[in-house]
């Protein structure tokens, strides 16, 4: 048993590493390229009669993207995904400093203490702010009760319940790869910065920075691209007026029972994403 | 704790939990086990129904919820399967015909099924009678008497610019698009792409009043004073109501729709017999009226009317009084090219 197991372990010979893979391999095809391929085979099918799916194939669904009535989705969705990510980066990197450098023995109480709120559903903490935010909610019924407010500001299904609930749900996934990445800037880099007249402003400008920059772009990717998909936080907390691609990609499946339109715009974002990161390595390579 | 396990874990965590009670189910399956699985609206059944049932027959019910009719729709049709006794509105019928979904409820099984009004009988969306009529309501304006001092009399009203960002819609095709269609007065019968793009202007225009489309989490908002004006579906707002007293219901003056939400049996069903059942049993009077008191919407069982509390009765907002009745029409049943026009004529007014 134990030689068998540190055969495996060993990986030498590819069947072993094969082996060991195996799980992985498995759960990426089965839940992750086999469906996005029928989603992609699915995009150039054809919307029958009550939504049914009619398999005459053609690029219909792709051109119907390119309508100049969806332009502003989009924008308004990068614009939203480009907040939450600045917004996360901004307060995210100073906790995660603290926690990688300040912390101490707290440390890993602090980092349990930010995946708390993974521990419950999202839906749940959209709901509490909910509650938090409503015009009868905790922050407008201080606010009154101690006199800074007559009448009640409307939070809800505004841009600013939208961020908010983007940030909260982000952030996590921002302090994380931040904290790894600062985590691992070599203590002795830094000292070395000091010992050589660098004070503590210049030491960190020049070389914990540039030493954190890949935890940054990981954070900024982990944010930026599930932001893009996002449609449950403007679902909940977020009025009419601020329909993201995610709710557009939903509604085609849910509402208006159009799935291959909703995979042709699924599709795209998917090849949009992909591209992106693409290009990000060549430029980084180069 | 290093970033890619902790996300990797909390995915998987996400994508499985809500496997897990289909597995469970999947492992327990077997068509001689005594149990119905009933798919129905959120707050539309009363509470002792499902308890009685299962006490005089043995026969557990196994209860899922939805609280919007595409999401059940989209959830069924993707291959949900299990399901024997689901709720669908009179003008989703087709659709779910259509797409084989469902088959049809022998009447000659049900001994009840004389209970119900001359007016449930036979109707344009069911001529055969293959689905049971469950409960039937109106969509109307609900608002709150407090913040609005002019009672709204008219569809009209949910245009008004003074009540911006106090509005709310519900989020569904045929109640918005309907609605419309009154105002304009545009027959539903229209295929008329001109139609549909003067349609599409009327709601494009009433957005910068909306505050929500919604067909669920509005009624928290018209307790909270989030809005105080809403599109609502009739016993929707008076189990409301039993919140927020200020809350009052209006049939406008123009008319409006009423729907009728009737048991269907899924295609397949693996316990028919408990299903038909189950049925049977709501569509005995006192089973129809405990319902009716309850969820506030009104009964086509006719049979059921003396038990209804007189208060419920007698309001004329449940039950309507003739004159306003024959005001009320069905929606028209749509084939599917222009339920294709409406769901895009929707989704337009979403985008824009």
């Amino acid at each position: 048993m134990s030689r068998a197991l540190s055969w495996l372990l060993g990986g030498r010979t590819p069947l072993a590493t094969h082996l060991l893979l195996a799980p992985a391999s498995f759960w990426l095809l089965f839940l992750l390229v086999i469906p996005a391929l029928g989603l992609i085979v699915l995009s150039f099918a054809t919307n029958g009669p009550y939504g049914t799916i009619v398999w005459e194939f053609g690029f219909h669904n792709y051109a119907r993207a390119f309508d100049p009535k969806y332009l502003p989705v989009l924008l308004r969705t990068f614009a939203f995904a480009a907040a939450t990510t600045v917004l996360c980066l901004l307060i995210g990197y100073p906790v995660a400093y603290y926690l990688s450098f300040r912390a101490g023995r707290w440390r890993n109480i602090m980092l349990v203490g930010l995946m708390v709120p993974f521990w419950s559903s999202c839906l749940v903490a959209y709901y509490s702010w909910m509650i938090v935010l409503g015009k009868e909610g905790l922050i407008n019924a201080n606010l009154i009760r101690f006199g800074f407010l007559s009448e009640p500001i409307g939070f809800l299904y505004t841009p600013f319940a939208i961020l908010l609930g983007l940030v909260y749900f982000y952030l996590p996934f921002a302090v994380l790869p931040l904290y790894a990445s600062l985590d691992k800037v070599p203590r002795s880099v830094v000292e070395a910065a000091y010992d050589l007249g660098a004070g503590r402003w210049t030491a960190f400008r020049k070389v914990t920075l540039p030493l954190s920059l890949p935890g940054v772009v990981a954070a900024c990717l982990l944010t930026f691209i599930p932001c893009l998909g996002d449609f449950l936080t403007v679902e909940i907390l977020g009025g009419p007026r601020y329909y993201l691609l995610g709710n557009l990609i939903s509604n085609q499946f849910m509402m208006a029972q159009d799935w291959p339109f909703g995979s042709a715009l699924t599709s795209l974002l998917l090849a949009g994403l992909v591209g992106g990161l693409w290009l990000y390595q060549r430029w980084e390579k180069a | 704790m290093t970033e890619p396990i902790s996300r990797r874990g909390f995915l998987k965590a996400a994508i499985l939990a809500p496997l897990i009670p289909s597995l469970l189910a999947a492992c327990r399956r077997s068509s001689d086990e005594k149990v119905v699985n009933f798919f129905n609206w959120s707050n539309y059944i009363g509470k002792d129904t499902l308890p009685e049932f299962t006490k005089r027959t043995g026969v557990a019910v196994r209860y899922d919820l939805f609280a919007d009719e595409d999401e059940m729709f989209t959830k069924l049709r993707a291959g949900a399967r299990g399901y024997d006794l689901i709720v669908v509105g009179d003008y989703h019928i087709p659709r779910f015909r259509a797409l084989n979904l469902i088959e049809p409820i022998p009447a000659a099984e049900l001994k009840n099924r004389g209970n119900l009004g001359p007016r449930f009988r036979s109707p344009v969306y069911d001529p055969e009678e293959t689905t049971v009529p469950y409960l039937w309501g109106t969509t109307g304006i609900a608002y709150n008497r407090k913040r609005i001092k002019k009672a709204p009399t008219s569809w009209r009203d949910l245009w008004d610019p003074q009540y911006k960002d106090r509005v709310s819609m519900l989020d569904n095709v045929r109640d918005c698009i309907s609605v419309a269609m009154q105002l304009l007065n545009i027959p539903q019968t229209t295929r008329d792409p001109e139609d549909f793009k003067k349609i599409r202007e009327l709601l494009v225009k009433q957005k910068p009043l909306v505050k929500q489309y919604s067909s669920a989490s509005y009624l928290n908002s018209l307790v909270a004073g989030e809005i105080d004006l809403a599109m609502t579906w009739s016993g929707d707002l008076f189990q409301t109501a039993r919140e927020n007293p200020d809350l009052d219901y209006v049939i406008p003056k123009e008319g409006t729709y009423m729907w009728v939400d009737c048991l269907a049996m899924m295609r397949g069903a693996r316990h028919r017999a408990d299903t038909l059942r189950l049925i049977d049993y709501l569509l005995e009077p006192d089973v129809a009226a405990g319902i009716a008191n309850s969820v506030r919407y009104a009964t086509p069982n006719l049979a059921a009317q003396p038990k209804i509390d007189k208060e419920l009765l007698n309001d004329p907002r449940v039950y309507p009084t003739p004159a306003v009745m024959k005001k009320l029409q069905l929606h028209h049943v749509l084939d599917s090219e222009q339920s294709e026009l409406w769901s895009k004529t929707w989704a337009d007014v979403k985008v824009a």
